[in-house]
């Protein structure tokens, strides 16, 4: 199995009426050996800034460590948390550093930036970044989750309805998927709260 | 040498009525690609169908008869293309066989075994043994041996010598037990399997062991999922007795409970 493929991950991002979510799955597998189904793969940065890694575990383990350093020393010297565009330039950065021996992982970020203006964007392993205004996926359940969100996305969701699109839209994909799955975590994000939300779902 | 008992109602497609001296036509065989490099060919062929075989099924043998069960995921790679799969197949009213491997390897192989089965009942005007059938199987699956083919599957039936259960692969072997579950999430369905295994169970204990051990392997495996089937094979014939949807299952065996709420959601003070 390719690199991307050795722990299975599904991760997914949509932006909403000043809010946004972002969800993934929460599988750990070795192949197709499932160990962990408790998996976390979407961390906070700060209040308004989330980003999910997907690919391979311990990259996603260690390039967030990394990123939570880096985020630090921003905040100490400027005063300030980091913009969601800021930040995603700062990825793309580190993982171009390492263009050739590279992290594997494909990041989600999601963020509320001046105005509170939601921000997505996702990026391949060697940092090449791709913003979007609708929705970014990344994962071995990405071709479904296109799919998926493509038919059920529409703009300007409010917070509710944005939870409820980007989970049906996360659980049928993964549903396609023997590597991702076994449940699902949504952050939905607005200026004034975070909800984290546990989904069920099926557990083969 | 290949059995071609199964293709002798194939018409030749190679010399049809064109014989010049009345010479017999050739005999039936599969057609052969045209193909510079054969060899490599079939080593290719064989490497597209091998990582086969995700799937978990499993039969065992006890007092009141033979327990067959099995998921009913088909997975190419990373895709689930089918939750829906039927892997356990009738050969006829007393006796099962499973599908582990290439779909269409084994779909042919036991309706072709069905086949066989009729007319050795018509031959010999009685129903033919498990062990001649499982027999049967395994000696056409040995003559393709090495060609790519790739069956794992186990016949499970009830003759007169009481229950039997056979395993038959596509290598040629064929083993005769009690207990056996094939496919890549076989592991977890034995150890299930044989921690609550007796003898001595009724048939509800026993399809119930059949049916968490199919659970815990469509939990654990990726390549196993979908729906956990279970049937029964007893002295008057083979019975479904259940077919439930293993994602409720889960729930059913690990009722939700709502949990306390460890951390209190603060409304943020706004800008």
């Amino acid at each position: 199995m390719t690199i991307f493929k050795h722990n299975g991950s599904a991760v997914v991002a949509m932006v909403g009426k000043n809010c946004f979510a972002i969800a993934s799955d929460r599988r750990l597998g070795v192949q197709l050996q499932t160990i962990a189904t408790d998996f976390q793969r979407i961390s906070k940065i700060h209040d308004k800034l989330y980003i999910g890694l997907s690919g391979l575990a311990t990259d996603s383990q260690t390039l967030y460590q990394r990123l939570v350093f880096r985020h630090k020393l921003y905040q100490l010297r400027e005063e300030l948390d980091m913009k969601p565009e800021t930040f995603a330039s700062l990825v793309s950065a580190m993982q171009y550093e390492k263009r050739f021996g590279p992290y594997f992982c494909q990041p989600v970020i999601a963020g509320l930036g001046d105005d509170d203006k939601p921000f997505i964007c996702t990026m391949d392993a060697i940092g090449a970044k791709e913003l979007a205004k609708d929705f970014v996926v990344a994962g071995t359940a990405s071709e479904s989750l296109y799919g998926a969100c493509e038919s059920m996305f529409k703009p300007d969701m409010e917070a509710e309805e944005l939870f409820e699109t980007i989970s049906q839209a996360l659980l049928s994909s993964v549903d396609r998927d023997c590597l991702s799955g076994w449940g699902g975590h949504v952050y939905v994000v607005t200026p004034t709260e975070v909800k984290e939300r546990i989904l069920k779902g099926r557990m083969d | 040498m290949l059995d071609t008992t199964a293709l002798e109602s194939f018409p030749s497609l190679i010399s049809h009525g064109i014989n010049v001296a009345g010479e017999i036509s050739a005999p039936p065989s599969f057609q052969l690609p045209n193909s510079n490099d054969f060899d490599g060919f079939v080593k290719e062929t064989i490497q597209m169908v091998k990582p086969a075989k995700g799937t978990t099924t499993l039969a065992f043998i006890f007092k009141e008869g033979v327990m067959v069960a099995a998921d009913s995921r088909a997975s190419m790679g990373g895709y689930i293309s089918s939750q829906s799969v039927k892997k356990i197949i009738e050969i006829n009213p007393y006796m099962l066989g499973t599908m582990a491997g290439g779909a269409a390897d084994c779909q042919f192989w036991h309706r072709n075994l069905g086949i066989k089965c009729r007319l050795h009942e018509l031959a010999n005007k009685r129903r033919i043994s498990v062990t001649g059938a499982s027999k049967l199987l395994a000696n056409i699956l040995y003559s393709y041996r090495g060609m790519g083919s790739s069956v794992g599957t186990m016949i499970a039936g009830w003759d007169e010598t009481g229950p039997g259960l056979y395993y038959v692969d596509s290598e040629g072997g064929r083993l005769k037990g009690n207990r056996f579950s094939v496919g890549s999430g076989s592991p977890y369905a034995y150890g299930v399997l044989d921690s609550g295994y007796k003898y001595d169970m009724s048939v509800e204990e026993a399809s119930e062991l059949a049916r968490r051990a199919i659970y815990h392997a469509t939990f654990r495996d990726g390549a196993s999922g979908g729906v956990a089937s279970v049937y029964y094979v007893g002295p008057t014939g083979r019975k479904k007795l259940s077919g439930d949807d293993v994602g409720e299952l889960h729930y059913h065996y690990n009722p939700v409970t709502p949990s306390t709420v460890e951390q209190e959601m603060v409304e943020a003070a706004g800008p």
